[in-house]
C-alpha cells in the first residue's frame, strides 16, 4: 500500500515511470558512457533516455516504498511471482508451487541455473534470507508487516529465535513456506519488492550499504549512480532469459522538472515523457503527437479525507454534503479530462469494482438541503490540508469555489509532504486533506482494509473513520478463501463506507505518457511502475 | 502613474467586472486569450484575469505599504539611536544590520514564513524585519551630520535630554530623507511580496496576488502568454511608479543612498 500524493509527483506508478522516462539526456549522456555498438536489424542494442526531478531514495527492496524505488528495484531484482500486464499473478523466479489443502502450506520450485548478477547461483536459501532480512527488526523494513503471518515470525521478531520455523529451504531449488492462518493475498504479497530476492549472505555482510552496491537477479545492473546527478542501468548478461532485455541501458538524468523535461522531450533528447497540463490540449489535438500517447487508468483513487472525529464533520449528514457539492466533472476537466469520477473507493479493473454504483452525484440544493438538516444551514468554515504542488493548489481552488456555493468557507493551508504526512497522522489537527492511494496489489482489501478499517488509526486510516459492522465485513473478508464471497463481503463493506461518506471521493486518475516514435513496446501498467525488459528502440539512422 | 495604481487599488473591485475568484470562463483548464467581456483572458481556474488583477493590486499595494511603515519604524529606530548616540552603541547597532545585511533578504524571509503560520500579518512583519537594514544605514548617516548641526548642539547645551532631542530636533530634520526611502521602499516591499507569493508562501489562495498570479502562470507561459504578462506589468509598473515618487521627492531625479 503506498500513499501517494492525489496528483503530485507520487501519483502513480506510471506517472512516475512516465517522468523517468522522459528525462534520460540521450545526448550528453551516452557520449560520456561507453556503450557497445548497435547491430543491425535486431531489437537488441541502444539505450533508454529518461529524466526526473528527484533522486531515487533507495535501491535497496527491503527498504523501498515507492514509485520511484520500486522503477528501479523491479529492474534491477526479481520476486517468486510477479504480473502480466492485466494483473494476474504469474511465475518469475518461481518456475511452480502448490499450496496444501489447508491454504497454509506453499512449496516453490525455484527456476533452474538462475545467478545473481555477481556470479553467484540464487538459491533457495537466499529467498529464506532474504524473507528473514525483511523481517528482522535491524533493517527496519516497512515491508516487514506484510510477512508476519508465516510461522514463527513473531519469534523470529522478538528474538526468541533465529530463524523463521515457517521458512525452510527444502534442497537448492525447492523451498517451504508455512503460514500460521491462511491468508487469500500471501502470493500477492510475495510479488511485493520487499519479497525480492537478495543474495542473503553479501546483503547480511553490507547492511545498510547495500542500496549502494545493489546485487540482483533482474533484467538490468546498476552501473552508476551518482547521486542528485544521474542514475545508469546496464543490460544483466547473467539474466536468466538469454534474449532478454533488449536495451543496453537506461540513463535517468536528475534534477529535471516537468516543464524542463517536455523541452528535452519536444528535442528529441527523451524517449518518454509525461505531458504537461499546459501542453495536453495542443499535443491531443496534433495528431500526429496524440498518436505517439498512450494512457490507462491506474488502480489509484484521489480522495479528500474528511476528519470523522472533528466537529461539524463528525456529522455523517455533514460530509455527505460535501460529496454533493463537488463538481466532479469539472474537477476533472481541470485535469484536461485525465480521470473517470469516482463513485466509491475501489477503483475500474479491480475485483469488485462497481461501475453501476450510485456515488453521489452534483448536486448542490440537496447538499444545502442535508447541511440545513444538520443543523448549518448558514455554513461554516473548515480548512483543506494540501501539499503546495501546481495542480493540487488548483484542484483545492477548484474545491473551495464549489464549497462556497453552499455556504461552507474553506481554507487551503499548503504543507510540504512530510509535515503533511506527520500531521493527518495526528487525531484532531487536519479537518481535509487531499490525498490519493494507489493499490500494491490488485484486491479491494489493499483500499478498503488499508483505508476505513478502525484498527488502521495508527497506519493509513487518516479520516479515522469507524463502523463496527465495517470492521466485521472486512475482518471476516480477510481469511476467506471463497473469492465470489470476499468480493461479496468486500462490495458491502464498500457500500456501508461510501454511505457514511469519511472521504469526498474526486476521481481515478488516467495516466498520460508520450512516447518517442523510436520506442517499441513501452506500456503503462495498471499499479506497477512501467517495466522495460521488453522495450526496444529502432536503429539510429 | 502612482495616482491611477492607488485608484486601481480603492476601486478596483468595483470595476472588477467578476468575482476574481470565481470560475467564470465558459471553460476550464484552456485559458481563453483577451476577448470580450473578459478583456485581459481567463485563467485555467476559469476566472477573469482582469478582475484578479484589480483585486490583487489592493493587497499588492496594502502589503507594499503597510510592510513599508514595519521596515521605516524598524529601520528609523535603529539608524535614530546609532547615529546620534555613536560610541559603542553605534558599532553594536551597525555591526548587528551587517550580520543582517549578510543574509539575502527572500531566503530569510523564506525561513521565517515557514516557521511562523503563513496570513497577510505574517507577511508584513517577514517583509519589515527582512528589509530594515538599508534603511537604518541610510537614516544613521543623515543623522551623523545632523547631531552635530548647531540647533542640535544648541539644545544639548541647553541641557535638553536625548529622547527630547532626538525627537523634536533630528527625527524632523530628518523627515525628508526618510519619506524619500519610504517611497523608494515601497517599491522593494512591493516586489518582495510578489517574490514571496511566486514561491508559494506568501498569502494564502484564492487571495489574488501579483506574484501567485505570475507563479500560477509559469507552466503556461508558452500557451497563454498572457497570463503571465499583465501581472508581471503590473508589478513593473508599481514598482516603477514609487521609485519615481521617489526620485521626484528626492528633487534632483536621484534616488538618495541609492
Amino acid at each position: 500500500m503506498h500513499m501517494v500524493a492525489a496528483r503530485g509527483r507520487r501519483l502513480a506508478s506510471a506517472v512516475a515511470l512516465a517522468t523517468w522516462v522522459v528525462a534520460g539526456v540521450l545526448g550528453c549522456a551516452r557520449d560520456r558512457l561507453d556503450w557497445p555498438a548497435r547491430r543491425s536489424g535486431d531489437r537488441h542494442g541502444g539505450v533508454l533516455s529518461l529524466a526526473a526531478a528527484e533522486d531515487v531514495p533507495t535501491l535497496d527492496p527491503a527498504i523501498g516504498y515507492d514509485t520511484t524505488s520500486w522503477f528501479f528495484e523491479e529492474h534491477l531484482f526479481e520476486t517468486l511471482v510477479t504480473y502480466d500486464e492485466s494483473s494476474t499473478l504469474i511465475p518469475a523466479l518461481a518456475e511452480r508451487w502448490e499450496i496444501s489443502p489447508d491454504r497454509r502450506r506453499y512449496r516453490f520450485v525455484l527456476a533452474a541455473g538462475v545467478v545473481f548478477s555477481d556470479g553467484t547461483p540464487l538459491t533457495a536459501s537466499d529467498v529464506v534470507g532474504s524473507l528473514e532480512r525483511v523481517l528482522e527488526p535491524r533493517t527496519r523494513s516497512q515491508g516487514a508487516e506484510y510477512f508476519r503471518g508465516i510461522r514463527g515470525a513473531r519469534e523470529f521478531v522478538t528474538g526468541t529465535a533465529t530463524h523463521v520455523a515457517g521458512l525452510t529451504a527444502l534442497d537448492t531449488g525447492t523451498l517451504a513456506i508455512e503460514l500460521a492462518e491462511p491468508d487469500p493475498l500471501f502470493l500477492h504479497k510475495l510479488a511485493l519488492m520487499f519479497a525480492a530476492v537478495v543474495p542473503a549472505a553479501l546483503a547480511q555482510r553490507l547492511g545498510d550499504d547495500f542500496t549502494s552496491q545493489p546485487i540482483g537477479s533482474g533484467p538490468f545492473v546498476l552501473r552508476e549512480w551518482r547521486r542528485g546527478e544521474r542514475i545508469v542501468l546496464a543490460r544483466n548478461p547473467r539474466y536468466r532469459r538469454s534474449d532478454l532485455p533488449y536495451l543496453d541501458g537506461i540513463v535517468e538524468q536528475i534534477g529535471v522538472n516537468q516543464q524542463l523535461a517536455w523541452l528535452m522531450f519536444e528535442s528529441g533528447e527523451l524517449d518518454v515523457a509525461q505531458i504537461p497540463p499546459a501542453d495536453f490540449p495542443a499535443v491531443m489535438r496534433d495528431p500526429a503527437r496524440a498518436e505517439q500517447a498512450i494512457h490507462a487508468t491506474t488502480l489509484t483513487t484521489a480522495y479528500l479525507g474528511l476528519n470523522c472525529r472533528m466537529p461539524p464533520l463528525d456529522d455523517r449528514r455533514v460530509r455527505q454534503a460535501l460529496n454533493y457539492a463537488v463538481n466532479r466533472a469539472e474537477v476533472i476537466a481541470l485535469l484536461n479530462g485525465r480521470g473517470i469520477p469516482a463513485r466509491g473507493i475501489v477503483p475500474p479493473n479491480l475485483p469488485g469494482y462497481h461501475g453501476d454504483f450510485p456515488g453521489y452525484g452534483f448536486d448542490p440544493t440537496k447538499a444545502r438541503a442535508l447541511l440545513a438538516e444538520a443543523g448549518h444551514a448558514q455554513g461554516f468554515a473548515t480548512e483543506l490540508w494540501t501539499q503546495g504542488a501546481d495542480t493540487d493548489v488548483k484542484i483545492a481552488q477548484k474545491i473551495q469555489q464549489d464549497l462556497a456555493k453552499i455556504g461552507v468557507d474553506l481554507g487551503i493551508k499548503l504543507v510540504a509532504w512530510s509535515p503533511f504526512l506527520e500531521a493527518i497522522r495526528q487525531p484532531r489537527t487536519v479537518p481535509i486533506f487531499d490525498l490519493g492511494w494507489s493499490a500494491d496489489f490488485p484486491d479491494p482489501s489493499n483500499f478498503l482494509d488499508v483505508l476505513f478499517h478502525s484498527s488502521r488509526w495508527d497506519a493509513n486510516n487518516h479520516t479515522f473513520y469507524a463502523n463496527p459492522t465495517v470492521d466485521r465485513l472486512l475482518d471476516r473478508a480477510r481469511t476467506l478463501a471463497d473469492e465470489v464471497e470476499r468480493v461479496h463481503l468486500y462490495a458491502e463493506a464498500e457500500r456501508l463506507i461510501v454511505e457514511d461518506a469519511p472521504a469526498i471521493f474526486l476521481y481515478h486518475p488516467i495516466t498520460y505518457v508520450i512516447r518517442h516514435p523510436r520506442v517499441h513496446g513501452y506500456a503503462i501498467h495498471a499499479f506497477l511502475p512501467a517495466r522495460l525488459t521488453e522495450v526496444w528502440l529502432d536503429p539510429e539512422p | 502613474m502612482g495616482t491611477l495604481l492607488v485608484a486601481a487599488a480603492l476601486v478596483g473591485p468595483v470595476l472588477a467586472p467578476f468575482d476574481p475568484a470565481a470560475a467564470v470562463a465558459p471553460q476550464l483548464a484552456e485559458p481563453m486569450p483577451p476577448a470580450a467581456p473578459f478583456y485581459l483572458g481567463t485563467d485555467d481556474l476559469g476566472r477573469d484575469v482582469l478582475s484578479r488583477l484589480l483585486y490583487g493590486a489592493r493587497i499588492s499595494l496594502l502589503v507594499g505599504v503597510i510592510a513599508m511603515i514595519v521596515t521605516m519604524a524598524i529601520g528609523t529606530a535603529i539608524g535614530l539611536t546609532a547615529g546620534y548616540f555613536g560610541g559603542v552603541t553605534d558599532v553594536l547597532l551597525m555591526r548587528a544590520t551587517d550580520v543582517m545585511l549578510a543574509f539575502p533578504g527572500l531566503l530569510l524571509a523564506v525561513a521565517l514564513v515557514a516557521v511562523l503560520r503563513p496570513s497577510v500579518w505574517t507577511i508584513f512583519v517577514v517583509i519589515g524585519l527582512v528589509s530594515w537594514t538599508g534603511v537604518a544605514r541610510v537614516i544613521r548617516s543623515e543623522v551623523l551630520s545632523l547631531r552635530e548641526r548647531e540647533y542640535v548642539l544648541a539644545a544639548r547645551a541647553m541641557g535638553g535630554r536625548n529622547g527630547r532631542i532626538l525627537w523634536r530636533h533630528v527625527l524632523p530634520n530628518a523627515l525628508p530623507t526618510i519619506v524619500v526611502i519610504a517611497a523608494l521602499s515601497t517599491s522593494g516591499t512591493i516586489l518582495l511580496d510578489a517574490g514571496l507569493s511566486f514561491l508559494g508562501i506568501g498569502v494564502p489562495p484564492p487571495t489574488p496576488t501579483w506574484g501567485r498570479m505570475i507563479q500560477e502562470a509559469t507552466s503556461y507561459y508558452r500557451v497563454a502568454p498572457w497570463l503571465m504578462l499583465f501581472p508581471g506589468v503590473a508589478v513593473l509598473f508599481a514598482v516603477l511608479s514609487f521609485n519615481f515618487i521617489a526620485y521626484g521627492l528626492a528633487g534632483d531625479g536621484r534616488a538618495p543612498g541609492a
